[in-house]
């Protein structure tokens, strides 16, 4: 089957689509930045405000925090009575909860609009994430349920680590194992979400209601085709972590201390090439199967109709007695 | 001078010399050569000493100790002058053979040069003595069976009574006892931990560590087994059997030794404490009965607590260890002899003088790296014990031990062994890292440490300063443990900062950075007021307030010190302290007295606070701002630009802490003019009031940050204008990793 297909040229198709579509990417950076933001935001009024810390008017923050960045002053202004850094974890789990609930709505709008390659209207785009949505739920239950036995084996795999630790007297040898064990968890995680990712794709296109044949359907798809889209999906996560590592880079080790206009300029766009990537991945997906549905429907196009055997009624009426 | 000079240039060349001779020498009874690198400065007791380059083969020299080796020999060897001929120089040469060549330091710098005329005469008497008063005599022939993880020896323990008074009782130390279920020192780690919480819920026969003493015999008083009886005198846990006593037939007489013999057996537990064993890794610590210590008119010998580490009397130890063939060792003492067995076992021989402890260990995958370091008293001879997959961290454990050998030798005194051994424990036998005993320390490091993360450096630093107040200067670590360990922590800041710099003497990366100093000053803000420094170890509040206050409290309080009476005083202190105290075991007050001593001030106001109290030292600018003194007229721009626009100032002061401590405020004004003030920060507050044609620019209280005992350093200073760099940094980097998180969550969808 996989052998009459086209070769789709997904990859670039969806760097294309994610440009072109570049309204959905800016939507969800500043939904994620204004969030972000909310949750830093009071820690940050702590900081400012905070009767004893005043961190605005202290010549000390400047010192050790602005001219370089002294970890122990971060220490310090976690160990104050006041606790000015209060909160801080709380407030950033909450921002986290609502995106993951904006995505979930914001999903099918998404593939929708992937997928017709169609720039939708507001209507149409929360339209299709209205319609998306609860399936969407029902399909994050799968996800975690499919994450279990992939827990399973990370935990076999931290006992064996801890084996080969104990006994070993190389300490590289556990480490060897341990690589070894997290490149085919990250594997595994990545064939997890590939599959979940087509599972979305076609319920979007075929507009399946039932998660559970979806995700059967995407398994089929995969399986046929697992080398092409593991690959579409592999590269664009190596090119999404290479892309944020050297933004890290360049954040810690070159930019000066005091830039502060250029680091969150930086920052932000680390944040935005990351979203970018994974929209890739997702247009990139939604396009390699809008390819591969029209493949699938020349190759098993109907053949020429056969004259029927018993004529229909209708020939009967009208031929001659 | 310059022939005090030439002397310690001979010292030197002696030691080497001397160094070379031992190491080819054969030992005399086995006829093996000690050839495992262990060089042998020091005689062996009744083996006189032959002195190098005397050139008559019947010279002996009957010199005691390394500091008479050192500066007698090479005087006759280099001048060929009897020593009488020289009479100039026997005082100078006398100072460095009773102490051990400090006072060639002292000579040598010119503010130790007072102190060195002053110890001249004690030191020519002491040319005959030891370093130590020798109270005790171990001699210990141990075995090792490593497949069941134990030891098998016997002891025999010569105590010379010296406490002024018969005595009948005797309490001794067994450590390894703690290492039960239901020990004191397990019953305190499961309420607050200790170097770890380990072992865990999973407590298994591998945790299990115990010594058995299966016989004891008393010269002269026959066997004593049924007379040893389990006691607590801390807690009275009935449970607890780290300590016993054994009370003889008849009283020891004052200045008349007893000799005990002992056979006993170790089980040692997977490491958990300082000692056990990781595969075929052993760190040997705390392994045999060790006598208490006669001190303060009693005896003092307290149970083996979560928290507390140790105390005994000096003296020597002859061990010797019996183990496989293929084990590298290294141990607190000077190998005297290796002896191959027929069972393809070795016995090792060792030696250690005026220490109060013996530690070993052993792994047959260690690799022996060697090095050497010349100091004021002679060449010291470097062990590093590398574990596999560490070596990378061998020149880093090597620059930070040969700086700190370094300083303190400038700084406080001269390190009079001849010898140290660092063993990097091998990976999971973490909890055998970084601790010290006399001439061994253990470090700590990992194959991916990074260079930006000083640990390795920090933690050589820190166990090799031990030797001095620990292993010389021996104080109650039971009872006083700020006196070694915080003591310690000060000292090794300092050594820290002059060796890699004072902001990065513990974190050095490009993004971020932490000195050592201010490492030790947030971990004292953990906990900075449950404990006095003064407190007994184990009566923390917990294992965390007495690591904040034993350590970082006292460094930080000890910085706040040098600054309130000066670097160079606290130097002085510091190295009288050490010269006044070693091979003792002085007290708290003998420390604090000594610093009042040198500095000639009263300082009991500040010892009162920091060392026996727990107030809180906090000053803030509470308030501080500029008014238009004609407020109730128009401002007129151009006044204000020309200067001429009067304004008055007020800086309000807070003491909000209950420590008082006199601190300066610098307030300036935007024409650059500034004002300093020094209050005796007793009162509550305290206002300043300027009239000056000039606003406010910014006030601070310490502006030279010379109080570190202040607890918030943010509300220190205030600036007129707001600065919100700071806030945006951090705001920034919250924004970040919130949005970063939130990716994370949502690739579930």
């Amino acid at each position: 089957m996989s052998t009459s297909q086209p070769k789709p040229k997904a990859f670039a198709a969806g760097a294309s689509l994610v440009w072109r579509r570049q309204r959905i990417l800016w939507w969800i950076f500043v939904v994620n930045l204004v969030l972000a933001f909310m949750g830093a935001a009071g820690a940050s009024h702590n900081l400012a405000d905070d009767a004893g810390v005043t961190l605005n008017h202290s010549t000390e923050a400047a010192r050790r925090l602005v001219h370089g960045f002294d970890m122990s002053a971060l220490q310090e202004l976690g160990s104050l009575p006041q606790d000015p850094l209060r909160g801080t974890s709380a407030l950033a789990a909450l921002p986290s909860i609502l995106f993951l609930l904006f995505m979930l709505f914001a999903t099918g709008g998404i593939l929708a609009a992937y997928y017709e390659d169609f720039s939708l209207d507001a209507s149409a785009f929360f339209e299709a994430g209205a319609r998306c949505f609860w399936r969407f739920v029902r399909l994050l239950v799968y996800f975690v349920i499919a994450m279990i036995p992939v827990v399973i084996i990370g935990s076999i795999a931290g006992k064996i680590y801890d084996h080969i630790d104990d006994v070993s007297v190389s300490p590289y040898a556990s480490v060897w194992f341990g690589c070894a064990a997290v490149a085919v968890i990250l594997l595994l995680l990545m064939a997890i979400r590939l599959w979940f990712d087509m599972t979305e794709v076609i319920a979007v296109a075929h507009d399946e209601r039932r998660m559970h044949k979806a995700l059967r359907l995407a398994a089929g798809v995969m399986w046929r085709n697992h080398h092409s889209l593991f690959w579409l999906y592999f590269r664009i996560s190596v090119i999404g972590w290479a892309v944020f590592a050297a933004g890290l880079y360049l954040w810690m080790i070159r930019l000066h201390p005091e830039s502060g206009a250029k680091a969150l300029l930086l920052s932000q766009a680390m944040i935005l090439f990351w979203i970018g990537a994974r929209l890739w991945q997702r247009a990139s997906e939604a396009s390699w199967y809008k390819q591969y549905r029209e493949a699938q429907a020349v190759s098993v196009a109907p053949p020429e109709p056969i004259a029927p055997l018993i004529p229909t009624e209708e020939e009967l009426a009208g031929a001659p007695r | 001078m310059s022939t005090v000079v030439l002397m310690l240039v001979d010292c030197h060349i002696y030691g080497r010399l001397k160094s070379l001779h031992s190491n080819k020498s054969r030992d005399a009874d086995t006829g093996e050569r000690a050839d495992d690198g262990h060089s042998r400065l020091r005689p062996q007791p009744g083996k006189p000493a032959k002195v190098a380059g005397a050139g008559d083969p019947g010279n002996t020299n009957h010199c005691q100790n390394l500091a008479v080796g050192l500066c007698c020999a090479p005087w006759r060897g280099i001048l060929g002058q009897p020593l009488v001929k020289v009479s100039a120089l026997v005082g100078v040469a006398a100072v460095c053979a009773a102490t051990c060549a400090a006072p060639c330091l002292s000579a040598r710098t010119a503010p130790r040069a007072q102190a060195a005329h002053k110890e001249m005469a004690a030191a020519a008497d002491a040319e005959k003595k030891p370093l130590s008063t020798r109270v005790v005599a171990y001699q210990i022939d141990a075995k090792l069976d490593p497949a069941t993880h134990s030891i098998t020896a016997t002891e025999s323990l010569t105590y010379l009574n010296l406490t002024g008074q018969p005595q009948q009782t005797f309490p001794f130390h067994l450590y390894l006892n703690a290492f039960q279920p239901q020990s004191t020192f397990m019953t305190e780690v499961r309420l607050s931990g200790t170097r770890g919480n380990d072992p865990d819920s999973a407590w298994d026969a591998k945790n299990f560590g115990s010594i058995t003493v299966d016989k004891l015999e008393v010269d002269g008083m026959g066997d004593l087994t049924g007379a040893m009886q389990f006691i607590q005198p801390d807690d009275h846990n009935a449970a607890d059997h780290t300590v016993f006593q054994v009370t003889l037939p008849k009283p020891v007489a004052p200045g008349a030794t007893v000799t005990f013999r002992m056979a006993f057996h170790d089980v040692m537990p997977v490491v958990v404490e300082r000692t056990g064993y990781k595969r075929d890794f052993f760190m040997v610590g705390q392994w045999f009965p060790k006598v208490g210590v006669w001190w303060k008119n009693q005896w003092n010998c307290h149970q083996f607590h979560a928290t507390t580490e140790f105390f005994a009397d000096f003296g020597t130890f002859d061990v010797k260890l019996t183990l496989p063939h293929d084990e590298v060792v290294g141990a607190g003492g000077d190998l005297v002899s290796t002896v191959n067995n027929s069972d393809g076992t070795k016995t090792l021989e060792y030696r250690s003088e005026d220490v109060h402890d013996f530690s070993w260990t052993a792994s047959p995958h260690f690799t022996d790296a060697e090095d050497s370091w010349t100091g004021s008293a002679g060449t010291v001879k470097i062990h590093l014990l590398m574990a596999p997959g560490n070596m990378a961290s061998a020149p880093r454990y090597l620059r930070a031990l040969k700086g700190t050998l370094a300083y303190y030798d400038k700084w406080v005194g001269p390190y009079p062994y001849d010898r140290i051994t660092v063993v990097d424990p091998e990976h999971g036998a973490f909890n055998a890292g970084g601790m010290e005993y006399p001439t061994l320390i253990t470090a700590g490091s990992t194959w991916w440490m990074p260079k930006g993360l000083l640990v390795p450096e920090v933690v050589v630093e820190h166990e090799f300063g031990h030797q001095y107040w620990y292993a010389m200067v021996a104080t109650n670590e039971f009872e006083e443990a700020w006196l070694d360990e915080g003591i310690n922590s000060y000292m090794e800041v300092k050594v820290m900062d002059a060796l890699y710099g004072k902001d990065t003497s513990m974190l050095n990366f490009p993004f971020a950075q932490a000195g050592d100093g201010e490492e030790q000053r947030t971990s004292y803000l953990g906990a900075p007021d449950f404990d006095p420094l003064t407190r007994f170890a184990w009566q923390f509040r917990s294992s965390g307030s007495y690591a904040a206050v034993t350590y970082g409290k006292t460094a930080t309080v000890l910085a706040t010190l040098e600054k309130l009476i000066g670097e160079e005083k606290m130097q002085e202190a510091m190295h009288t302290y050490f010269m006044r105290y070693r091979f003792t075991h002085p007290t708290g007050e003998d420390f604090l007295k000594t610093i009042e001593e040198v500095s000639g001030r009263n300082l009991r106001w500040y010892f009162d606070q920091a060392v026996y109290g727990t107030n809180i030292l906090d000053y803030e600018i509470w308030s501080a701002d500029s008014d238009r003194v004609n407020w109730y007229e128009k401002e007129n721009p151009l006044t204000r630009s020309s200067h001429q626009q009067v304004y008055r100032t007020y800086v309000t002061v807070h003491r909000k802490g209950d420590f008082i401590f006199p601190v300066d405020v610098k307030v300036k004004f935007d024409d650059g003019t500034s004002a300093l003030e020094h209050w005796d920060g007793r009162d509550r507050w305290v206002r300043y009031t300027y009239e000056r044609k000039a606003k406010l620019a910014s006030a601070e209280v310490d502006p030279e940050r010379k109080i570190l005992l202040d607890r918030d350093f943010f509300n220190n200073g205030r600036t007129a204008e707001s600065d919100d760099r700071a806030t945006h940094k951090l705001l920034r980097i919250w924004v970040f990793t919130n949005e970063w998180i939130s990716q994370l969550v949502a690739w579930f969808t």
